[in-house]
């Protein structure tokens, strides 16, 4: 239980740092579910696919090949 | 600040002369203007080598981490800062110092000033309460002082140490300011491409020399992440997705323990502003959980507590 | 040996006469640094300049290189085949790059072309690029480069060296490569001896305002002692292992070589690396000779200015640019251990 409270603090910091370097909004997703919650994670799972669908392909922090010479 | 030259000199010899320390941390003077040189002395009769001026901005509490023996060391506002967060994060014992407190002025921000004398080179560089007075073949230039501090020194609120046993002067008058972070609004403002292509330019130059890694005291694992082999978690190439991943991590590692003490910008050498990174978190960390690093020793960093009413919005 | 005059007035001839069979580089405005970039015309130089923030190196060994791929897709003919990464090698010139920095290359050649290896990709790039410097009027004062067997207006490893006068460079060629760039460059005119005169005195006032540092005694000391000696420990208090020091340098070669894979196919990269890293020198098992900052530092500078002297008879593998003094962050200053290590008394002998 603690353990979410804990990563709530690391993730609030970390999402505003990557969207502060240019991810765009909506990227990157957080929720709590329990396991209980099977409901609720058929919701989120289909709202984050239609979010990030329609922001298109990732561009950031995506590497296929080096950058250099 | 060079009044204290001779009362870190007299401190140090008697620290050294009673045994009350093993060693003291104090800077030397620079081999170049506008720089200085950590260093640790073990005998009176080498404490004349000790100095202070306006380029002391390294941070020496970096020289501090899991030192066994007793410890004598020159340190202004922000190094104080860091010293608590050692202490707190267990690399170092408060009863093995002698913190030799310094009421900081600012420390000049040698990068910008050589950037405004272009290809002309300053071969001395004298300092006082108002200008900075910059001599070369050919130049004598004078320079606002309070224009061209380190941009940290500039908007710091911190400047009399937080901790010590004995302070060289009587503490200076804190700066009252109304916004530290107009430059992180300013990119907080900007279209996601924006800041993007903003931080595509900020890293372009960077040569993963790991400087501004090196040169903060908070970075003190034994093995980095970027130098971890199994697993490999970032490329080491100069490709600008492992750049700014490297830049990233750096920075988030540094949440909610940053004291914004600008070694990090000025050990850069090609004069990267890292600090646009760390900032933001110290801004999101004030915003979201009223903390300032390196207040209090007995208070556990942000990132290791918790509420239950912290906010979380952003979780769905 | 010829000699040529280009007057400023047509130097933008001279480098548009280059760029019909040259890529040409030279040093530009790259944010508050000067670099080495493309240069088109006369206006993009960073002219006057003193040096560029990185040396002349990665014009010839890039910070991070492909030198091989390879396939892994079951499907491919060729899976599991490192295949060299083609390359290219256009004739390029470098206009106006430091004297130090044409000695330094000549030093790195040493390690990168000599009778035993040849790295191929340092080869061909040396092969194909012209060296025309600018010697130095006004050397900075952290630069000691006459101390170190190079000088302000050193030709060695040059193709051609530009003295500037107040209306005109003078050019001269030094090797063949330079002969006939001059020979097929337009904006030149003969040159005078009046301004030869001129050039020489340029030189002189040059190299008799630079600092001179003892360095005679390095190769006559006993390595071993110079190894444990006590000074060591002064100098490397402040270090704090960042490799600013040596990838600004003109003369570190050192490289570290990774596989990076995506999907179905990989890359073999080389990297510059440091030995002010720990991951230098750690061991497969997980032991690291150099395990201490202090190990670190001492490498670093007996590789310069003790082994090198030792191994090659040549040397130091230094030119004394003073890079790595202007951008120390913690100061510690080349210079200040030199005369530590030449002034260092040891029994006799190089030898253990």
């Amino acid at each position: 239980m603690s353990g979410n409270y804990y990563a709530r603090r690391k993730f609030a910091v970390m999402k505003g740092l990557l969207e502060y370097m240019g991810l765009e909004p909506g990227r990157l997703q957080f929720s709590w579910i329990s396991s209980a919650e099977s409901t609720k994670f058929v919701e989120v799972a289909n709202t984050v696919a239609e979010e990030v669908k329609a922001l298109g392909p990732a561009k950031h922090f995506i590497k296929e090949k080096a950058e250099v010479a | 600040m060079l009044e204290y030259v001779d009362k870190i000199r007299d401190i140090a010899r008697r620290l050294l002369s009673e045994n009350k320390v093993d060693v003291v941390i104090g800077f030397r003077q620079g081999s170049v203007p506008m720089m200085s040189e950590p260093a640790v002395i073990s005998r009176p009769e080498d404490v004349d080598e000790l100095y202070w001026d306006y380029n002391c901005g390294i941070n020496l509490t970096n020289y501090l981490t899991k030192r066994p023996d007793r410890i004598g060391i020159v340190a202004k506002g922000c190094d104080s800062r860091n010293i608590v967060t050692h202490m707190v994060e267990n690399q170092i014992k408060r009863e093995q110092l002698y913190i030799i407190g310094a009421p900081c002025h600012g420390m000049i921000d040698r990068s910008r000033i050589l950037a405004a004398l272009g290809d002309q080179e300053p071969t001395k560089v004298v300092v006082n309460d108002s200008e900075i007075v910059v001599t070369g073949p050919g130049l004598e230039r004078k320079f606002d002082r309070k224009e061209y501090l380190q941009n940290n020194c500039a908007t710091c609120i911190h400047r009399n140490p937080v901790i010590y046993d004995e302070l060289l002067a009587a503490p200076v008058e804190e700066q009252k300011l109304t916004n530290r972070y107009a430059d992180v609004e300013k990119i907080e403002a900007m279209s996601p491409d924006d800041k993007w292509a903003f931080f595509d330019k900020m890293l372009a130059p960077c040569i993963r020399c790991y400087a501004c890694r090196n040169a903060c005291p908070l970075c003190y694992c034994p093995t980095c992440f970027v130098d971890e082999a199994r697993p490999q978690w970032v490329g080491k190439s100069i490709d600008p997705t492992d750049v700014r991943t490297f830049h990233f991590l750096r920075a988030y590692h540094c949440a909610g323990r940053c004291t914004d003490c600008g070694a990090c910008e000025r050990a850069c050498p090609v004069n990267i502003p890292v600090r646009l990174l760390t900032k933001k978190l110290n801004k999101d960390v004030e915003d979201l959980y009223g903390f300032e690093p390196g207040m209090v020793p007995d208070v556990r960093p942000p990132l290791d507590v918790y509420r239950p009413d912290d906010p979380g919005g952003f979780i769905k | 040996m010829t000699s040529v005059i280009i007057a400023k007035s047509k130097l933008n001839d001279f480098l548009a006469s280059l760029k019909s069979g040259y890529q040409v580089l030279g040093p530009i405005h790259q944010g508050d640094m000067i670099a080495f970039g493309p240069v088109n015309k006369v206006e993009d130089l960073a002219l006057p300049y003193s040096n560029t923030r990185l040396s002349i190196k990665s014009v010839f060994f890039p910070q991070s290189e492909r030198m091989f791929g390879y396939s892994l897709d079951k499907e491919d003919a060729d899976a599991g085949i490192i295949k060299e990464t083609p390359k290219e090698y256009p004739n390029r010139v470098v206009f106006g790059l430091r004297p130090c920095d044409a000695k330094a290359v000549t030093l790195v050649d040493v390690n990168m072309d000599n009778p035993q290896y040849q790295d191929p990709w340092w080869v061909k790039r040396r092969e194909t690029t012209t060296l025309i410097g600018l010697g130095c009027e006004h050397p900075c004062s952290t630069c000691f480069c006459t101390s170190m067997g190079s000088g302000p207006f050193d030709e060695t490893g040059l193709d051609v060296l530009l003295t500037e006068l107040p209306d005109a460079y003078l050019a001269k060629s030094l090797t063949p490569k330079g002969e006939q760039l001059l020979k097929q460059a337009k904006g030149t005119d003969a040159a005078s001896p009046a301004g030869e005169k001129t050039a020489a005195e340029i030189k002189t006032k040059a190299e008799q305002a630079l600092p001179k540092l003892e360095t005679a005694k390095l190769k006559d000391k006993n390595m071993m002692e110079l190894f444990n000696a006590r000074f060591w420990e002064r100098v490397q208090f402040a270090c704090i292992n960042c490799g600013a020091c040596t990838f600004l340098c003109p003369t570190c070669w050192c490289f570290d070589i990774q596989d990076e894979v995506s999907k179905k196919a990989g890359d073999r990269i080389r990297n510059w690396d440091s030995c002010m890293f720990p991951l230098f020198t750690l061991h497969g098992t997980g032991h690291n000779p150099r395990d201490h900052k202090v190990q670190r530092v001492r490498q670093r500078f007996m590789h310069k200015l003790k082994y090198y002297i030792d191994k090659y008879g040549d040397g130091p593998a230094c030119v004394g640019c003073g890079r790595c003094v202007q951008a120390c962050p913690v100061n510690i200053d080349i210079r200040n251990v030199i005369t530590l290590m030449n002034e260092y008394q040891t029994s006799a002998g190089t030898k253990a």
